[in-house]
């Protein structure tokens, strides 16, 4: 079976992002339109102290907030790093480019790599953890264990 | 002929910097000032003007056994007084922090006296008597062996040494204990492991780039000195590695 080829790409700024920086980003990128899945990536800013004699006490941190998308509310629990595009068709990737440009041009360089960053078709794993999956885009994209689903948003085209 | 350690190999400025926070003849830079009750509220082991609780007698009541060696070694004033063990612990970026656990074990080692340092690859903790550990600290807070964005307090949950910094320069800190506040100093808002505070407590201003660039410890090829630009510095550790490799160190050369 010959399954449809996207493609991906990896936006990796210079910085860990604000999550101001991040909801400009993400407002400036559904502008650019034709983005079928989305990944924000970082290391996590967990809700309580994880570690220590403070263990389970709230953290209260500036991170840890939730942002606007499109005018959805999204929680975000990390501080951004890495983020992971898979677009509709390639020929919007120097849109993608040039709204990265905007967004970082006074801030810090940043790089763009196209590549295979997340999967599109079901592993053994994916089947042993999941079963049968009817929306396939959600593979390679959230930590199985989280509570947290992905947000869809619908009608910025 | 008198033997006068080289602390370490080294034609850059890394390695100079290296050698001297090791040499305990140079002095340490002062750089910024804390207050006894800001260390001590950062720290989080008693409350501020409360006494030094105390694990055992103080040792001139205790009665000593005669033992030759401790007529040699004198006690440290915490030891002395009886003071109970207790800890600092730094986290540093890899990105141009002033000072490394390594390099921060080795610097403790030949400056301090009765401390205990556990050196892990992005964490160094120093355990001693609470008031040796107040003095200690003090020199290790207010000199050029820190600085307040690149270099963390971190007791527990101390991650971040080795990824990007965040958009004000400031080390990743999953707890948020420091915070770089609007008039540009940076104030821990949380003790070592993450407890809130009931004030701010300042540290200080980050030091720029071009300070930490030349007083930085750690070598990076991307915002410093790269490593194999100080030709003596690898030639010493492929000798070394070349000398554990084929005999276990033993002291001879191939």
């Amino acid at each position: 079976m010959t399954e449809p080829t996207y493609p991906q790409l990896r936006i990796v700024p210079m910085r860990f992002l604000n999550p101001e920086t991040v909801e400009i980003l993400l407002d400036r990128l559904f502008r650019v339109g034709g983005i079928r899945r989305l990944v924000l990536n970082g290391p996590s800013i967990p809700a309580t102290v994880p570690y220590g004699p403070a263990r389970g006490t709230a953290n209260p941190t500036t991170y840890r907030r939730t942002i606007q998308v499109c005018g959805e509310e999204y929680l975000l629990g990390v501080q951004v790093g890495t983020i992971l595009l898979e677009l509709e068709d390639s020929s919007l990737i120097p849109d993608i480019k040039a709204a990265c440009d905007e967004v970082f041009a006074d801030k810090f360089p940043y790089g763009i790599t196209e590549g295979i960053y997340m999967r599109s078709n079901m592993t053994t794993t994916d089947y042993a953890k999941y079963g049968i999956v009817d929306d396939v885009r959600i593979l390679g994209m959230t930590d199985p264990k989280s509570k947290q689903r992905p947000i869809i948003l619908q009608g910025n085209r | 002929m008198a033997y006068t350690p080289q602390y370490g190999p080294g034609t850059s400025k890394v390695a100079e910097n290296r050698r001297n926070q090791m040499n305990p003849n140079v002095k340490l830079e002062k750089i910024r000032s804390v207050t006894d009750e800001d260390l001590i509220l950062i720290m989080g082991h008693r409350a501020p003007g409360q006494a030094y609780p105390s694990a055992h007698p103080p040792l001139a009541e205790q009665g000593e056994p005669d033992c030759p060696i401790r007529k040699i070694v004198k006690p440290t004033e915490g030891a002395k007084a009886g003071d109970r063990v207790r800890y600092i612990q730094f986290a540093d970026s890899m990105l141009n922090a002033p000072c490394q656990p390594y390099q921060r074990t080795y610097l403790e080692m030949y400056r301090f006296r009765g401390i205990d340092p556990g050196t892990l690859s992005g964490r160094q903790i120093i355990e001693c008597r609470e008031r040796d550990l107040e003095g200690y600290a003090r020199e290790l807070v207010e000199t050029n062996l820190f600085d307040p964005a690149t270099c963390g307090i971190r007791g527990a949950t101390v991650h971040g040494h080795s990824l990007r910094l965040a958009e004000n320069g400031m080390m990743f800190d999953a707890v948020q204990r420091c915070i770089l506040d609007t008039d540009g100093i940076v104030k821990y808002v949380k003790d070592q492991v993450g407890n809130p505070l009931d004030r701010k407590v300042a540290v200080g201003k980050p030091m720029d780039a071009a300070w930490l660039k030349d007083n930085t410890t750690m070598f990076h090829s991307l915002v410093g000195t790269a490593f194999r630009s100080d030709e003596e510095y690898v030639k010493y550790v492929q000798r070394i590695h070349a000398l554990r490799t084929k005999y276990g160190f033993m002291p001879k050369e191939a």
